[in-house]
């Protein structure tokens, strides 16, 4: 269902989700965009959060040996990009992780889609920014907010004006027309093991991991026990340790671990899960000290190495 | 019935018999009931230490029985503890039913889930369909040495060493140069199991010997954590070795560069 909504209904919808969620939203706090606890909807910033909102899925840190989390909580604000990260990564581990099921199950997200790319963006390749799957999806077109919502959410739609999809679609035909997608069809099979990418890579990258952390398709994480708790920490397959086993390490080397890592993205889920893991968010190569860009792995030329 | 607060939280279990295999191997006997089938592998726990993926060395529905090398943070100090964690069982198992023959190749500690194997193939009065070459580094290292004798009576089992010593009078060299000894038919599957070099060579010296690579199954071993397909550690390629092995068909595996690592 679509429905157009002016802010004082928006306001609305708010309270009625609010009845039965406890209500989060991207706000700017000290001069970043971060999630926290909100009571209206007017508190919400349509800005890019400094970080993927990953922690309301898979905590940075929590005991697995305690009990999920089921509080329901609605979230406003998260963009296409890094909702699609969840949507693309349920199809590894949801219904699997008994707590990332728990708090997916539990969690409604409102996500907001931008009507103009941001810097470095490029999620009009993997089909954003509008979503194909959502729950509630939000565009915005001046004093008008265009609400899409799936059949599970619509009720809380009900008595709001109707609307259709063209003004919808108008604009993203602009956004793709101003920033196309990057040719990244195929990619599976033209990149190449032997790459002098994962070389040129590694000899800039310091191991930091940060790539892993801001991206919201990366779930891999690591268990350790710390007294009578068993901690979830997140993971990053770029450090040395990713792989080690007392019968030695699988990956010993960074352009290995780094030719890992585009892999799984552009090879092996393709291949397992018939998805790219990547939402073309651009975090990673914001967050990269030494500029690595991701990009480069999909519109390098392997045909002339 | 226990109802478990979530898949990562184990069974603690009693452990009830503690026995020496080598100088750095050991079997623990537990008192729960093994219900997984050979190849497929658990998660033992020590709280405040860890969890460690171990494969199952006992046959289905016997006691569970976990024969360990003590190399790691873990499964050093599994040998001497009375309770343990346990959740499982993990993974696929051998496809032994699926098969009139099987040949099955065990270098080092790759051994246990073998023994799983030919507990249960004894256990269905099927012995008879099974062959089995182990090899050990040296004589010191054979694990079950008090059952090999057992198993001699209902299996035809080959043993060999790869180095000798003055109290050895078996056969020396490389478990893969026992491949041409065996009496299966080229028809046979082949269940490999050991250490990277010497899977590799197996399965070089089974299509040597005229095995097809579609019978060839290997049992791979990677870092796992989770053991539940979701931390990321244990992939091969498209596959997490935790969810889609850790027992791969040969065929299917056989051009992800990183198999024999």
């Amino acid at each position: 269902m679509i429905n157009v909504l002016n802010a004082r209904e928006m306001e609305d919808l708010f309270s009625r989700l609010r009845k039965d969620y406890e209500t989060f939203g991207a706000v700017e706090e000290n001069g970043e965009v971060v999630f926290d606890k909100i009571s209206r909807f007017s508190e919400v910033s349509e800005k890019k959060s400094r970080y993927a909102p990953k922690e309301f899925l898979i905590s940075r840190n929590e005991n697995v040996l305690s009990t999920p989390d089921t509080t329901r909580k609605a979230v406003f604000g998260i963009k296409s990009c890094d909702l699609k990260g969840f949507y693309i990564m349920d199809k590894q581990i949801l219904g699997k992780d008994p707590f990332y099921t728990a708090k997916r199950n539990n969690t409604l997200f409102v996500n907001f889609v931008c009507t103009e790319q941001c810097a470095g963006g490029f999620c009009s390749t993997f089909g954003g920014p509008l979503l194909e799957e959502y729950q509630i999806q939000v565009v915005r077109d001046g004093e008008n907010y265009y609400v899409l919502s799936s059949d599970e959410f619509s009720k809380y739609l009900d008595g709001f004006k109707e609307a259709d999809l063209s003004r919808v679609d108008e604009m993203m035909s602009k956004f793709k027309e101003m920033s196309p997608p990057l040719n990244v069809e195929g990619i599976e099979n033209r990149i190449k093991w032997n790459s002098i990418l994962w070389k040129n890579f590694a000899s800039e990258c310091i191991s930091c991991g940060a790539c892993n952390y801001s991206c919201p398709t990366c779930y891999c994480f690591d268990l350790y026990d710390r007294d009578d708790e068993r901690l979830r920490e997140w993971d990053s397959c770029i450090l040395g340790g990713f792989t080690s086993t007392s019968a030695g390490n699988v990956r010993n080397s960074l352009d290995e671990r780094l030719r890992q890592r585009f892999y799984h993205k552009f090879v092996y889920y393709k291949k397992s899960r018939g998805e790219y893991l990547c939402t073309g968010c651009n975090r990673c190569v914001d967050d990269c000290p030494v500029e690595i860009d991701i990009k480069e792995v999909i519109t390098h030329d392997y045909q002339s190495e | 019935m226990i109802t478990r607060v979530n898949e990562y939280v184990p069974n603690y279990t009693e452990v009830t018999e503690s026995r020496k295999e080598t100088r750095d191997v050991f079997t623990i006997a537990t008192r729960e009931k093994n219900a997984g089938i050979p190849g497929q592998f658990f998660m033992l726990s020590l709280p405040g230490v860890g969890e460690a993926p171990i494969s199952v060395a006992s046959g289905t529905g016997r006691n569970m029985e976990f024969t360990i090398r003590s190399i790691g943070k873990v499964t050093s100090k599994l040998e001497n503890e009375k309770k343990i964690g346990i959740r499982g069982p993990y993974g696929n198992g051998w496809p032994w039913e699926e098969y009139d023959e099987i040949l099955a190749i065990a270098g080092g500690i790759g051994i246990p889930p073998i023994r799983s194997l030919i507990q249960v193939i004894a256990d269905k009065g099927e012995a008879d369909k099974l062959e089995v070459l182990y090899g050990a580094k040296l004589p010191s290292d054979i694990v079950y040495r008090n059952e090999i004798d057992d198993w001699k009576r209902k299996i035809r089992f080959l043993l060999t060493v790869d180095n000798g010593d003055s109290t050895w009078n078996g056969r020396t060299g490389f478990v893969t140069s026992l491949i041409r000894e065996s009496t299966v038919s080229r028809n046979a599957a082949a269940f490999v199991i050991g250490p990277p070099l010497m899977m590799k060579n197996s399965v070089l010296e089974l299509v040597a010997n005229g095995f097809s690579e579609d019978r060839i199954f290997l049992s791979l071993e990677r870092r796992m954590e989770c053991g539940i397909g979701v931390c990321g550690h244990c992939n091969l390629g498209e596959f997490y070795v935790c969810e889609d092995g850790p027992i791969f068909n040969y065929s299917k595996v056989k051009t992800q560069p990183e198999l024999f690592l």
